[in-house]
């Protein structure tokens, strides 16, 4: 090549350029259903035929009888509960994938750009984090306060921002070494500053490839928590315990465990879709 | 070297290298290549190389230089489209499928690319890396033993981080002629290290030409690395060669007003002076997507009329050497490129340099007995050992020596960036010192516009939004930036573009010191001028004093009426610099001077 890198491109690209143009149709699909998913689930109260605890007629309704998807085991409206559930789902995934993106944002950052002792500290305890068995926990949690959506979520948001702050941590430590941080630091820049405005940006896809993919798994493992009874306690709405318990009625009405075993595969597949969309788009520079 | 008469090509390598050898291992014919997004890389080349002939290629970035020789190998970049003919040994390379130019290439060529430190797969052993080229472990062994490695047999299980970046090289070279081929393609090979290293390289690569007999093209920005290896030499511009020729012909007597402006930015190690502004092409080349339909050289040239414009000249005879050049009016200016070139060229007696009195007592920098040791968890480096310097105000120092002799530590300590070990850092009076990166481009943040970095700096002033911006754009205009840049982001920028920022971010806010890691090193010989000249801008108008890291004699002495030289963490020499140049005391100095390519002594 020519004298040096002169011509090189930078070490990464903001959000910003990344253009829904560039993607495959199946990325693109999966783009579209989350945001699909996200403004429905914003707007359930709104949309949803009738609310999650009302009665709206006789039990185990066929969709035949009752619109849609008929009733439940107590005569609620299957369709509505499913709204609900999806709502409850889709925001629960969202607040764990932030919440951890947060912390692991601001431990990571810390730890790279302050290094020595500080970044030995956090990183053993973020180790420490990621050897927590993730269920585990959140039985341990429901056992020790007793079974609620929050309380399922502190348990999963504590044993997975660790994996934002490794990610978070490794490319701030690349950023570091990078002349241009010692050039900002020569120029006078104030230390939180410097970690915002001349560190943060490059990690900032790293994090955001990570938390899309992440968002249908965290969708599954919410699910499976509230199927093993590890979530909010009936007769709320969630995907995972009204699985559960439909399960009794899978063969004489099978719609009613399977609408939201199905709705939980839907959320899963469309995150998982459009977190790999994103990936490739950011991890091409 | 024994030659096998059942080989094939042992004719060709048993050819000795004489000028008259007349068997071309490579051919080019009127190539053209373009690459997607518009950019038309090649644009009508002709040449030929001879058995045993070595072919410089010089020129700027973005001339085509690097497009030419991977075509010739048929390794250009996926979509490329070609035009004419690109033979490499009875093989036409721009037509022929991928797996006949494998062949082609397997046979045929090798080639070293200029970052001996990337191009080598650091997971695998030396030996059986040079292994993938030579057949067998005797021919890896002989191969090794041909670039001068020492103790082959014994290091053949070693990995690449375990050699240092000399002998890196040398694995890369081995492995470009274990199979004998008729060319090889070097990419800047020596660009990437220092002048020693430079030089051993290149008496290697002329030995292994006597030896083997093997072609090469050599690509380089560096006018006096091609006349000191090349046989002959092709100067490329905008993608068509300009002037072709024997380097003395055409270095003495350039026809061509490129090559004659190319080799007046270059910096001599004698004449001249530190104080007025030394001469640069003036202008960056052409953009490659959108050529102007006449000379592509006709916007910067200072001798352009309205003919220049009228077609593409083609390459004919020159009227001042026995070789081709491309400019219709050689023959027109040929007296006054004879005066410029002579005036480049000039072995003038050195001057009675008249170094700025440094006012007694005040220093914008002073370093007593700084020591500095890096230590890991295995085992402890001493960078920096004893050094006593100063650097008066408003004054210049130069600090040279080959890498890793600890320059770079302490301008990293000077700025503060780096704790001394021992010893004492005493600044003068004055803002914060800034500093100039090697790599500009990397000094600044990629998500960061030109106007943002800028204002980040001026900010710690205190200035209102108004005043600061028109500080910016005072500042760019200063540097010869035009407005527009002031919105872009880096990557957006050419490299003189990224240097020219790089400084006004230095000197926005007028530092009493500027500390330059090797500011020029990655720049061809016009655009180092051009910082250069801005340098010296700045210390005759701001007063700045300069502390300049650089293993390049010509540049320091260009920048710095003071030296100092160092070697393994000491200073071993230091003076005035042109006392010291002239009448070095100290073995390294010599050495130093010595490694340096000079036209003048390859013709002597």
């Amino acid at each position: 090549m020519e004298p040096v890198a002169l011509g090189q491109e930078p070490v990464t690209l903001s959000v910003r350029r990344a253009v829904l143009s560039a993607l495959g149709p199946m990325e693109r699909v999966g783009v579209a259903l989350v945001l699909l998913i996200t403004v429905v689930a914003a707007l359930v109260p709104l949309i949803a035929p009738h609310g999650p605890y009302e009665t709206v007629g006789l039990a185990y309704q066929s969709p035949a009888q009752h619109p849609l998807l008929g009733t439940d085991e107590v005569g609620r409206d299957l369709f509505s509960r499913l709204l609900y559930g999806l709502r409850s789902s889709w925001f629960s995934a969202l607040v764990v994938v932030s919440a951890g993106a947060v912390i692991g944002l601001a431990i990571g950052l810390l730890a790279g750009v302050r290094g020595g002792w500080v970044d030995t500290v956090l990183m053993r305890i973020t180790d420490a984090g990621l050897a927590l068995p993730g269920p585990i926990i959140a039985i341990a949690v429901a056992v020790a306060l007793g079974p609620s959506l929050i309380h399922t979520l502190i348990a999963v948001t504590v044993v997975w921002w660790p994996w934002y702050a490794r990610i978070v941590r490794g490319e701030t430590r690349a950023i570091v070494v990078r002349p241009h941080f010692d050039a900002a630091r020569l120029a006078g820049v104030g230390r939180f500053r410097l970690a915002f405005r001349h560190v943060l940006p490059g990690a900032l896809p790293a994090v955001v490839i990570a938390a899309s993919v992440d968002l249908g798994y965290l969708v599954l493992t919410l699910a499976g928590l509230s199927f093993l009874g590890l979530g909010a306690p009936p007769p709320a709405p969630e995907l995972g315990a009204m699985a559960y318990q439909g399960l009794d009625s899978l063969f004489s009405f099978p719609w009613i465990p399977l609408a939201p075993a199905f709705a939980v595969f839907v959320l899963a597949a469309a995150a998982n879709m459009a977190g790999d969309g994103l990936r490739d788009l950011l991890e091409d520079v | 070297m024994q030659t096998d008469a059942n080989d094939p090509r042992s004719v060709t390598a048993a050819e000795p290298a004489t000028e008259g050898a007349s068997r071309p291992v490579a051919t080019v014919r009127g190539l053209h290549l373009r690459l997607p997004g518009g950019v038309h890389a090649l644009r009508g080349v002709d040449l030929e190389i001879e058995a045993g002939e070595i072919v410089g290629l010089v020129g700027e970035s973005g001339s085509g230089k690097t497009m030419l020789g991977l075509s010739l190998l048929g390794l250009a970049p996926a979509g490329a489209r070609f035009e004419g003919e690109a033979w490499l040994a009875g093989t036409e390379m721009t037509a022929a499928d991928s797996e006949a130019r494998r062949l082609a290439r397997r046979e045929h060529a090798g080639a070293v690319f200029q970052d001996p430190m990337t191009s080598l797969n650091p997971t695998m052993k030396i030996g059986t890396q040079v292994g993938e080229a030579a057949a067998s472990r005797e021919a890896v062994v002989e191969a090794l033993e041909q670039v001068g490695f020492p103790e082959p047999e014994r290091r053949l299980g070693q990995y690449p981080h375990e050699l240092s970046g000399g002998l890196r090289q040398r694995v890369m070279i081995a492995m470009a002629i274990a199979r004998r081929p008729a060319l090889v393609l070097l990419d800047e090979p020596t660009t990437a290290l220092d002048v020693t290293l430079q030089r051993t390289t290149l008496k290697l690569l002329r030995g292994l030409r006597d030896e083997l007999g093997v072609a090469m093209l050599f690509i380089t920005h560096d006018l006096a690395v091609a006349a000191e290896i090349a046989d002959r030499v092709a100067v490329l511009y905008a993608g068509r060669v300009a002037e072709l020729g024997v380097p003395s012909a055409v270095f003495r007597h350039p026809s061509h007003p490129y090559t004659a402006g190319l080799l007046a930015s270059r910096l001599a190690l004698a004449g001249g002076d530190r104080d007025g502004e030394l001469a640069t092409l003036g202008g960056e080349p052409p953009d490659p997507r959108r050529l102007p339909p006449g000379c592509p050289f006709e916007p910067r040239c200072p001798f352009s009329r309205e003919v220049c414009s009228l077609g593409l000249p083609a390459l004919v005879p020159s009227p001042r050497h026995p070789g081709l050049d491309a400019c219709v009016r050689a023959a027109e200016i040929a007296p006054e490129l004879e005066a410029g070139a002579a005036r480049a060229l000039a072995l003038a007696p050195p001057p009675v340099s008249s170094a700025p009195e440094p006012a007694p007592g005040v220093a914008a920098l002073e370093l007593r007995h700084v020591e500095k040791t890096f230590r890991s968890r295995r085992h402890e480096q001493r960078a920096v050992s004893d050094v006593s310097l100063t650097v008066p105000e408003g004054g210049a120092l130069a600090l040279v020596g080959e890498s890793g002799c600890g320059k770079t530590t302490i301008l990293r300590i000077a700025v503060a960036l780096e704790r001394a070990g021992g010893g004492a850092v005493e600044l003068g009076p004055g803002g914060r010192p800034q500093m100039v990166f090697q790599d500009a481009g990397s000094s600044l943040t990629p998500w960061m516009t030109v106007r943002q970095l800028l204002d980040e700096r001026v900010r710690t002033e205190g200035l209102g939004a108004a005043e600061r911006s028109r500080r910016i754009d005072e500042t760019l205009a200063w540097v010869g930036l035009s407005q527009e840049v002031a919105t872009m982001r880096p990557s957006r920028l050419s490299g003189g573009q990224r240097q020219r920022v790089a400084l006004a971010r230095a000197v926005i806010v007028p530092p009493a010191l500027l500390a330059c890691d090797e500011p020029t090193s990655a720049l061809d010989v016009s655009l180092a001028a051009v910082v250069i000249n801005l340098l010296r801008r700045l210390r005759r108008e701001l007063g700045v004093a300069l502390l300049f890291v650089t293993h390049d004699l010509a540049v320091a002495r260009a920048v710095a009426e003071e030296i100092a030289v160092m070697s393994a963490g000491r200073i071993v020499e230091r003076g005035e610099t042109d006392r010291v140049l002239r009448e070095p005391q100290s073995e390294e100095t010599r050495r130093l001077l010595e490694a340096v390519p000079s036209m003048e002594r390859t013709w002597r």
